[in-house]
This record gives structure tokens, sequence and C-alpha cells, in this order.
């Protein structure tokens, strides 16, 4: 029977025997205790009303140093000086999952001498502060943070992130004008229909006129600067692109219908004007908002590597910058720490965890006079090395330039577009040109010839061309959304709808990546407590897979406590409790310790015995994914070639391909090699996809035209990846290709009905059949039947 | 229908669309809907207590303002 009790802070619930009792409150260690009662003492404990007793994470005190925010250097890059003298920073506030953890940062920032405002966005964890630097420094400031339970890193608002997002609300506000001036036109515009038909004084057209007018002003000149810019660029570069058209003919128009207002005689038409950049300006703003945030891979990287390491100087271990580590140091990693820099041991021993590079599922055993690689992370190992190369040349930092020239890499279909776009409208223009010429040669009157060459270039707007792409894209990238397949940048569905060979990679995208018991054996009743307890001690991913087992089948098994708990590396763990010996591990534990057995398997195996007699026999596997043959199949169908490579050795890579249906697999790649397997592809001119989850498939992730990510994947291949498959499921992938064919088939139909459109209207304009006035409403109507084409995908994607 | 009744109710509600229009250009360029937890469930942070801490930063603020200026 346990006594559970919540603490009092975090609220998580644990034995009453373990807890730290503190006058009627109960803890579950001291870091909650120092936040309780830091709150109660500055008067915020309110806090604990307002989170309605919601679970929080307990305090951790590991923290880097809070001097580094005062360094002139981290001032220069992420502190700026607003108008008034103050300070101002932006940072990510960790730690945050209520309103009332915003507001009790908030309350507790407020409280501090010198600091302005603190204002923290709830969507994405990110603190504006404001503070005057003579009155409190900023780690000062963290320090706070870090007290009451959370912790703050550096926002570099300069990235790219917020430069796009910069960028989306200017478009915003341009649009909104644009559809505000839009909507009030349309409906003076029914007026002077109406009175086109049924007869209207010319009193009235003046005064419909000038409303239209002052509305399509703000339009004009501000919404649609956005293509006076573009036109003038291009100009200047010698190209006609579509801004050229759409200025050209929104500014002709704008200027004939004020001189039409003017003389009160003939139509004006500031509908067109402000239509025409209103559709463009949509179709401009759907792309910008699809816009891939290009990754910022490298602040990714380097958060992740902590900026100092232990080093042995003069018989004492000391610590020392990265950048600072010189070949010959002697370099400490403790158990659980990352390596940083390439080296080789030269004391101490254990189990490295290299699945990062390799891909290999099983940690490896390291000895004096073995190398580590630098960004693998050790298990169980207490090591000294001496450093080979110093960090710049380390395999991690490598990877990482190589990382950022494979991201430029990536071929672009939007040339294409930009082709097309430019052959069109510098043909529209010189027929527009075309027609005003033979019109005053034929009859002599300016307004005739100017009318009906401002109706070619106002039908031949672009606009569905403009839009037969984005809406498309923009419905297909919603469809897949809704699927949990995130595709990052529009261009990437077009791509993948062209892809003819896919690249598998075999730990965690084939295989779910962690080893999982397919068979119990016992040879002996036992309680399984014993077994559990002796597991959760061992980080070990065979060990956790057991004790993962253990729990499906007992839900409620606890973890006792265990006497001399002792790992043996390469081998497996040794505890004792109430006298009685536990051991559990592999073979070479069984041999070490005189146990014998003749079981034999080809999975990985865990053995436990107790008190040197074998109790029971766990197997063991890397499971494959659901789904992954009827996958193969289905690209044989779409005639995609699949090929798997992985770090792993052949056995292994032979079992798992030849599982799936795969033919054509390659064993002990590197993540160099992986990529130049794609740069080999790409020579014969293939379209490649690339499927992965870890660190050491990003290079060949950047260099493939499709990188796709499963979503549980380390999160800088999350970051490189073009899409995201956030269910981690095959079938996901195979919807994936379904969608992005279907929508590139349906933008080809769209921009075959753009140009048909145009090949029928265009004559007929340039022959003086069509005003104005209809001009503008069958350009709205092509624009019309782009878009209600592009929702066609919903229904249309899944029946093929 | 006088020409001066239409000319005005068209100034008329389009002067009022204006300012529904700046109103809304306002809140796009001072961040309001920025934050969507915050402008959604506005009534968990504007209690009495938070427009007094409001006004505590706004005088804190001028007390720093004068700091500087003597400089």
């Amino acid at each position: 029977m346990s006594n559970k009790v919540a603490c009092s802070h975090c609220h998580l619930e644990f034995d009453s025997s373990i807890m730290i009792k503190d006058e009627s409150n109960y803890f579950c260690c001291s870091g909650c205790q120092g936040v309780f009662h830091l709150l109660c003492d500055e008067g915020l404990d309110s806090f604990y009303k307002k989170s309605n007793n919601v679970v929080l994470s307990p305090i951790s005190k590991t923290f880097e140093d809070s001097s580094n925010f005062d360094t002139p250097s981290f001032y220069e890059k992420f502190v700026e000086t607003n108008s008034d003298g103050f300070s101002k920073v932006s940072l990510i506030i960790e730690g945050i999952h209520c309103s009332a953890c915003v507001w009790l940062n908030e309350k507790a920032l407020h409280k501090m001498d010198g600091v302005i405002e603190a204002d923290i966005n709830f969507t994405n964890n990110k603190a504006t502060i404001v503070w005057s630097d003579d009155v409190v420094k900023l780690s000062k400031i963290i320090n706070m943070i870090r007290s009451i339970g959370y912790n703050a890193f550096a926002y570099d608002s300069l990235a790219q992130e917020t430069h796009a997002n910069k960028e989306r609300k200017s478009y915003y506000l341009k649009m909104a004008v644009a559809i505000f001036a839009s909507m009030n036109i349309m409906w003076i515009a029914v007026a002077q229909y109406a009175g086109y038909f049924s007869g209207i004084t010319q009193d009235v057209k003046t005064v419909l006129n000038i409303a239209e007018g002052i509305l399509a002003t703000p339009v004009l000149f501000y919404s649609g600067l956005v293509f006076f810019r573009g036109a003038y660029y291009a100009l200047k570069t010698k190209i006609v692109n579509m801004d050229l058209l759409v200025a050209t003919g929104a500014a002709l128009t704008y200027f004939y219908s004020i001189y039409i207002t003017l003389m009160q005689s003939g139509e004006a038409y500031f509908d067109s004007v402000s239509m025409i950049i209103t559709f463009v300006l949509i179709g401009k703003f759907l792309e910008v908002l699809s816009k891939k945030n290009a990754a910022d891979t490298l602040d990714m990287i380097t958060k992740n590597i902590p900026s100092e390491v232990k080093i042995v100087k003069d018989g004492n271990i000391a610590t020392c910058k990265l950048n600072d580590v010189r070949q010959g140091d002697i370099v400490v990693v403790s158990s659980g720490e990352k390596v940083l820099l390439d080296g080789e041991i030269v004391k101490g021993s254990g189990s490295f965890d290299e699945a990062n590079l390799t891909g290999e599922s099983e940690p490896i055993y390291k000895n004096v006079g073995m190398s580590v690689i630098s960004g693998t992370t050790s298990i169980d190992a207490d090591i000294h090395f001496i450093a080979t190369k110093d960090f710049k040349h380390s395999t991690l930092s490598n990877i990482v330039t190589l990382l950022e020239s494979a991201i430029n890499k990536k071929p672009k279909i939007q040339q294409m577009a930009n082709k097309l776009s430019e052959y069109f409208s510098s043909i529209i223009l010189f027929l527009s040109i075309f027609t005003f010429a033979l019109w005053w040669f034929q009859t002599n009157s300016f307004d005739i010839s100017f009318m009906i060459a401002v109706s070619v270039i106002i039908i031949a707007c672009p606009c569905a061309l403009a839009l037969a792409t984005p809406v498309a894209t923009l419905v297909g990238l919603s469809l897949g959304a809704s699927r949990g397949i995130l595709f990052k940048e529009a261009a990437g569905l077009e791509t993948m709808a062209k892809v003819d060979t896919l690249i598998l990679d075999k730990t965690g995208t084939i295989t779910i990546g962690k080893p999982e018991v397919i068979k119990e054996h016992i040879y002996d009743e036992f309680d399984k407590k014993l077994l559990y307890s002796l597991l959760k001690l061992s980080n070990h991913p065979v060990a956790k897979g057991v004790s993962k087992y253990l729990e499906k089948e007992n839900e409620n098994i606890v973890a006792e406590i265990l006497d001399e708990f002792t790992q043996i590396s390469a081998q497996g763990i040794k505890a004792k409790v109430r006298e009685i010996n536990l051991l559990g591990g592999n073979i070479k534990l069984l041999n070490e310790n005189s146990i014998e057995t003749t079981f034999l398997s080809e999975n990985t195996i865990f053995y436990f015995a107790i008190d040197n007699k074998l109790a029971a026999i766990y197997e063991l596997t890397d499971k494959i994914k659901d789904g992954v043959s009827e996958l193969v199949e289905d690209m044989k169908k779409m005639s995609i070639d699949v090929v798997m490579l992985t770090g792993d050795n052949s056995r292994m890579a032979n079992k798992v391909a030849s599982s799936v249906g795969i033919k054509d697999f390659i064993y002990e790649q590197t993540p160099q090699s992986k990529a130049d397997y794609i740069t080999h592809l790409h020579e014969k001119n293939k379209i490649v996809v690339m499927v992965g989850d870890g660190i050491n498939d990003i290079l060949a992730l950047a260099r493939s035209d499709i990188g796709i990510v499963m979503g549980s994947g380390s999160d800088i291949a999350v970051k490189v990846g073009d899409v995201v498959l956030l269910d981690d499921s095959m079938k996901s992938l195979k919807d994936a290709f379904k969608i992005s064919r279907t929508t590139f088939g349906l933008i080809k139909q769209n921009l075959v009905i753009s140009i048909v459109y145009n090949a029928i209207t265009i004559p007929l304009a340039m022959a003086g059949y069509i005003i104005p006035l209809i001009a503008a409403i069958s350009m709205s109507l092509s624009s019309l039947l782009v878009v209600g084409n592009s929702m066609r995908i919903r229904n249309k994607w899944n029946k093929d | 229908m006088d020409t001066w009744v239409i000319a005005m109710m068209l100034g008329a509600s389009v002067f009022l669309g204006a300012i529904a229009l700046f109103a809304f250009l306002w809140a796009i360029k001072s961040g309001q809907f920025d934050d969507e937890e915050k402008f959604l469930n506005a009534a968990k942070y504007d209690g009495e207590d938070e427009l007094n801490d409001a006004i505590k930063q706004e005088q804190k603020k001028e007390v720093l303002k004068k700091r500087y200026k003597p400089e």
C-alpha cells in the first residue's frame, strides 16, 4: 500500500517516505522547495491558484554560467538599444506550459528594479525584455528566471525566420488595403454597370467615378508598389516579367480612367485597376506564405554543442572553451556526455552511442588506444582522451560545413515558371502596342485605339497565371498537412511529383530504431520486480527494450532500490539486493560468471540470472515498421526505384532488406558516402527523394532533391528536411507521393486553362470585340475558374 | 435622388470604412494579433492586478527616463 503525496510545487506524486517535509508542505526535491519559498517570499504564491494544480517539471540545476550574458560579444549580437536609450533583448523561455507560467515570469520580472517591460508571447515562448542597463545587468535577469524554475536563452532576431515574418506582415498590410478598396469599389461598380445598361446621368456617373478613383489610388500606389519595384529592377537587368505587365496594365488603366473622369464622357475602369492588383497580390502573398524558413541550421547545431569542455591541465581538471582546445590536449568525458572532438583514448574504457553518425543501433565498446569521434555520446564510459584534431577540424565541425554547402544545391522549378512569364509578358506588351498602332492607323481616333489596347492588356492579365500555381500548391499543402505530411515549401510538391528514385535509411526509417522484445523464455519463476529494478539502472538500448516489455506486462511495476550496482562494459549489469545476486547482460557476462547455456538465436539476446542460475532469456529485435513492404510494392507500381542505405553491417542490412522486398541496398555507409551516392544518381539525371531521421542522414537529405524526415527524428534532420512526416508512418509517405502527383497534374491543368483562355480572348480583344468592362469581368472569372479547379485536388487525389 | 445626396452617402460610408481599415492596420502593425493565446484568451491576462502592474511599470519607465535626461 503506497502512500502517495503530491509535491507542493510541481504536483508530481511520489511515495511520502521519500519526500522532503517542510511544515505542512511536501517537496520532491530541494529545487522545488527553493522555488516554493522564493515565490511565497516575493508574494507570488497566487501562482499556485492560477496554475490549478497542473503538473510542472521539477527543477534541474545544471545551467551554464549566466555571466556569459554580460559579455560585450553577447550584447553586440543580441541586445539592441531602443529610442529611449534602454536595452532590449529577445529571449526564449523554456518550461512554459500554461498561462500561469507566463503570468509568473512576467510578474517576477516586473518586480525587478530596472526592468521596464517584460512581454512574453505564449504561442512561441518568446520574451521581449526592455531594461535599463545601468540599474540591472542581463545576467541578473536570467538568474531570476532560472531561480523560479525556468530557463532562458538568447534568440537572434536577425535570423531568417523573423525576416520572413516581417515580409509576411508587410504583404498582409498591403493586401488588407487592396481588399478593402476592391470590396468597396465592387459595390460602387454595381451601380455603374446597372447604369450602363439602364441609363445613368453623367453627374451621377462622375460622382461614382470620383469615389472609385479615390479608393483605387492607395491600391495602385501603396499595394501596387511591389509591382512597380519589381518591374523597375527587372527592366534594369533587361528582363520583362509579370510585374511589368501588371504595372503597365494597371497604371495605364488608372490614368486613362482619370482622363475619362475629367472629360466626363465614356467609361472609367478603376475597378479593373484595383482588381488586377488585388488578385495578383493575393497570388504573391500565397507564395510568400509558403516560403520555407531557410533553415538556420548552424544556429541549431551550435545550440546543441556545449561551449566548454573539461581538460586535464597540470594534473587538475579545468574547464576550457571548445574552440581553445588544441591538438594534443587531454580531454575528459564522463558517462552521458557528448564527445566533441576527434581523439584517441588514453585512460578508461566504455561503450559509446554512435547511432548519430553511423546508424549502428548497438553501442560500441572502446578501450585505451581506440579512437573516439566527435558527435558521439558516451553511454557509460568515463575516459580521458588525447585530442587528435581541434574542434574546427573534427568530424562534427566538418559535417556542419558540408551541410552549409549542400543546402544551396537544390534544383529550382521556379526558373521555368519565370521564363514562361517573361515570354508571356513581352508577347502581350508587344501585341497591345501593335493593336494600338493598328487601330490608330485605321480609325485615327486616340480614344478608341487606346481603349482597345488597354482591353488587350487587361484581358491578358496574368491573374490566372499568377494564381494557377500558388492556389493549387496551397490546397495541396494544406491537404498534406491535415494528414500529418508537412511540406515546408510549395516547390517541394512539384519536385516530389517528378521523383523517380526513393532512398530509404534503415535505422529509424524502415525499422523503429529501438530494440524490442519479441520472445521471452522463463526458466525459473522469479519476481519480475527484481529484473525491472536491475534494468532501470542502465541506459543501454537493450535494457530499455526489456524494461519496456516488463512495463507493458505489468503497468504498476515499480523499481526497488538495489545495493551494489555495477556496470560491466560490453557485458551487462550486476547488482545485489537482500543478499540475492542479480546478473543481466549478454553471453560474455554469462561466460565470465561461469553460467552455461546452449541457447542460440540470430536476434539480440539478453540473459537474466539470479544467484548465478539462469532465470530468463529475452530475444530482442529492432522491429520493422508497419507498411514498409506495401510501400515498396506501391513504389514499384509507380515506377519509382527503391534503394536502402545504411551504416550498419552487411548481415543486418541483408536481413532487413530481404524482409521488406528491397533488392538494392548498400551497407556500411558514412554520412558523406550517402551524400556522394546521391550525387552519383544526379549525374545519371535521376530525381532523388531521401527518407531519413538522424544526424547521420542530414548530408544526404540536404543533397537530395527532396529530403523527407520522420517527425520523431533528430531536431537537425527535421530542420533540414523538405517534408516532415509527423506520424512516422509509411502510409503517409505513400500519401505524400499521391498528393504531390495529383497537385502537379492540376497545376498543369490550371496553366492550360489560363493559356487557352488567353488564346481565345486576346484575338477577340485585338479585333475590338471586347470593351474593358467585359475584359475586367472575364479576367475575374478566369481567376475564379483556376481557384475552383484547384479545389478539386481534395476529391481527386485518393481516387487513383 | 440628387447627386449631392449620393456623393454624401458615398463619402460618409467610405470614410467610416476607412476608420475601420486604419484601426485594423494599426492593430497588425503594433502586433495585437501576434500572440494567438493572449489575443483569444485576453480575459486571463487582463485582471485588475495586471492593470495595476502595467501602471507601475509605466511609472518605472518615466523615472528611469528622467535619470537619462540629465546626461
